[in-house]
């Protein structure tokens, strides 16, 4: 039990910046996800704060207690690895007793702990077999018994279920935050799968090319974005964005034009302005009431309709010139998800409404958001 | 590459079975083997291993058909067969003759085991540093530790020797005259040196191979590097250690040079086994047979080891290049 201070951390490896300036407080017993594309340095802060690699500026505390030159085994932290890391010459018990046996328990105590954990991840009876001899799931199980086997400070998870199938992920994904309420601990849990930032965390630090862009509580990132990348990189489907102009009548860009007062939004004509919708805040004019404030209605073509079951993601291009962006959702497109039960063909000629409280502008040349309703 | 597989079997069949042509028998051979390669190819791989088996073997057969032969007999050695039957050579190598052969095979061995060690400690150490850490100057150094082993041993031989003749106060304590003349460490330190080359350029291969991971939890659970190193990645490098633990007590072994050189040859002195096996040529007669049972006793720790370790050697050799 302990928190987790970053302070101005910086970390290069030559030329390379792969974190900046990072400052960041994680609370006693909190479960925060690191998240962000590959690549972003979130793997970086975390092997800085379990100690693996030094910052290159910054200090680490841990529990208030300056950790930055400490080594790995000193700091309290336990680790769960992306490719789970067991050690392939030790059994079940002996790779779940390692730290324990290096710390100097003695026996009973050992035995007693191991018994303990392999009971939390539901591993009796499988502690003579080998790593090689279990299935991934399993094994996965193993590394997060070895973690919690030493009663850590803080628990630091490294895309630990990157590497299971599917269906195994979203059950570990129930079973680690029910570890969570059961051990109360800090949880550090790096990852670049939004959902399972957005399901576990109580609160989610979004990392983009080694900058902290935004820490907060999941549906707080989803629905408030504070920066252009939060709001792209939060929500499956995207949102929809919109690059176009401040005007004295509102919004205007290539394809869509909204109108609203400026100056009540704090937006001065002339600026650079994004506009983004997330899809399920876009509907269909004849369903406007749906909406809280509808906008004007826009005219739009169906081009692919993606039936998922439970919804319908329905693409639909804004103008008959524009040509389907093959990779991914370009300029002039437009994404909404629809009931399923929607009568609505491909090629047909429709017209949308976007709900005027679920808009948010952006400051594009910032990247900023400004607002995330607009007056 | 089968029969059936290939392209002109059926053109050349017809050729080999036209009668009229007048060949001799190496020609009709030589003609066989050209339309049909695979037999060439199966001949060659025997002459090769049976040229291999007769320039091995042989002579260790030649050394046992000497052995069991009496003193007397020697004469009588034929091209086959040995010219008497006397297996109390081998009791006699120890009991008989006043040279403390036992002695000298510990003393071999000891050596042996110590340089093993040392080699395998250091070369742990200095392998996991090249093969897992990115520094300035790596390649560089690493040229360095290949060059070095390249020099022949001769050359280190005159300085080490001044050097382990001179009397240095701090080692009296130790050392009865304060020098390393005449001690094992004379042997070990020079030979450890002149192979740890070839073990640091195995283990580094390897080391390098173990998952950045494993390191890395071995470090979070409560080891140093250096713990990391020993208790992790060295045993999951398991034939990659044997193959350069048995390379490495195989030629201390069998050394001849520093171990005869930096010792007076006696056996109290440290003296090698193959000065033992030496010392069974008197001043007025050389007993072959005796000397022919202690080089088959000598050989026998090394044969056992390979046999005991040959599958992680031959994984080690093959293994090391491959697994990138």
């Amino acid at each position: 039990m302990a928190s987790v201070t970053l302070e101005n951390v910086t970390k290069a490896y030559g030329n390379e910046i792969a974190v900046e300036d990072m400052n960041l407080e994680i609370r006693d017993g909190e479960f925060l996800t690191l998240v962000g594309p590959s690549g972003c340095g979130k793997s970086t802060t975390m092997e800085t704060i379990a100690g693996l690699t030094q910052p290159t500026e910054g200090s680490v505390y841990i529990g208030g207690r300056d950790v930055t030159d400490l080594p790995p085994k000193d700091r309290g932290v336990a680790m769960v690895f992306q490719n789970i890391a067991l050690f392939p010459h030790m059994d079940v018990y002996d790779n779940i007793s390692f730290g324990l046996r290096l710390r100097k328990y003695d026996q009973d105590e050992i035995e007693e702990r191991v018994e303990q954990a392999a009971e939390v991840v539901q591993l009796e009876g499988m502690m003579d077999r080998m790593p090689a001899e279990m299935s991934g799931g399993q094994r996965q199980r193993v590394a997060i018994a070895r973690a919690i086997v030493r009663e850590p400070d803080v628990f630091l998870m490294d895309e630990p279920l990157a590497n299971l199938d599917a269906e195994l992920r979203i059950h570990m994904r129930t079973q680690l935050q029910r570890l969570h309420r059961e051990l109360d601990t800090t949880i550090i849990y790096v990852t670049h799968d939004q959902a399972q930032a957005m399901t576990m965390s109580d609160r989610i630090a979004v990392i983009d090319n080694g900058h902290l862009q935004q820490v907060d509580p999941p549906l707080t990132c989803y629905n408030e974005p504070d920066k252009l990348f939060v709001a792209s990189f939060i929500g499956s489907p995207a949102m929809n964005f919109f690059e176009g102009e401040a005007v004295e009548s509102g919004f205007d860009s290539e394809f869509i034009d909204i109108s609203f007062d400026p100056a009540a939004n704090d937006i001065t004509p002339g600026q650079n302005l994004t506009l983004g919708v997330r899809p399920e805040d876009v509907y269909l004019a004849r369903d406007r009431e749906e909406a809280n404030e509808p906008t004007r209605t826009i005219g739009a073509t169906v081009d692919v309709l993606e039936p998922m079951g439970d919804e319908v993601f329905a693409y639909l291009l804004l103008d008959e010139d524009v040509e389907a962006n093959v990779e991914g959702r370009g300029e002039g497109q437009l994404l909404l998800n629809l009931d399923p039960q929607t009568d609505i063909h491909e090629g047909e000629d429709i017209e949308v409404v976007f709900d005027q409280q679920n808009i948010h502008l952006f400051d594009t040349d910032r990247g900023q958001a400004i607002t995330h309703k607009i007056a | 590459m089968s029969d059936s597989e290939h392209p002109d079997l059926a053109a050349q069949e017809q050729m080999d079975e036209e009668p009229e042509l007048d060949r001799g028998v190496v020609e009709a051979w030589a003609a066989r083997m050209i339309s049909n390669p695979d037999r060439a190819y199966k001949s060659a791989f025997y002459v090769a291993t049976i040229f291999f088996l007769v320039t091995t073997l042989f002579p260790f057969y030649w050394l046992l058909m000497v052995a069991l032969t009496p003193s007397n007999d020697l004469n009588q050695v034929g091209v086959l067969t040995p010219g008497g039957f006397n297996p109390g050579v081998f009791v006699d190598v120890f009991l008989e003759y006043g040279v403390p052969f036992q002695r000298f095979l510990f003393n071999s061995f000891l050596i042996a085991v110590v340089s093993t060690v040392l080699v395998l400690f250091v070369a742990s150490l200095a392998g996991y540093v090249f093969g897992r850490l990115q520094f300035r100057g790596k390649n560089v150094m690493l040229l360095a530790v290949l060059v070095v082993s390249f020099f022949p041993p001769a050359a280190f031989f005159v300085p080490l020797n001044r050097l382990f003749n001179t009397n240095f106060d701090v080692l009296r304590p130790l050392m009865a005259d304060g020098s390393l003349y005449n001690t094992p460490y004379a042997i070990i330190i020079p030979v450890s040196a002149l192979y740890l080359p070839l073990s640091i350029f195995i283990l580094m291969t390897f080391y390098s191979q173990i998952p950045d991971g494993l390191e890395d939890a071995a470090r979070v659970e409560g080891t140093t590097r250096v713990g990391a190193l020993f208790r992790v990645i060295a045993p999951l490098s398991a034939p990659g250690v044997a193959t350069a633990g048995v390379l490495t007590f195989i030629t201390v072994y069998n050394e001849y040079f520093f171990s005869s050189l930096m010792t007076s040859g006696a056996a109290e002195d440290w003296g090698p086994m193959l000065e033992g096996i030496l010392a069974f040529r008197g001043q007025y007669e050389v007993l072959f047979n005796v000397m022919g049972a202690a080089s088959i006793i000598a050989v026998l720790p090394v044969a056992i080891l390979v046999i005991v370790a040959q599958d992680k050697i031959v994984s080690g050799l093959t293994q090391g290049g491959l697994k990138e």
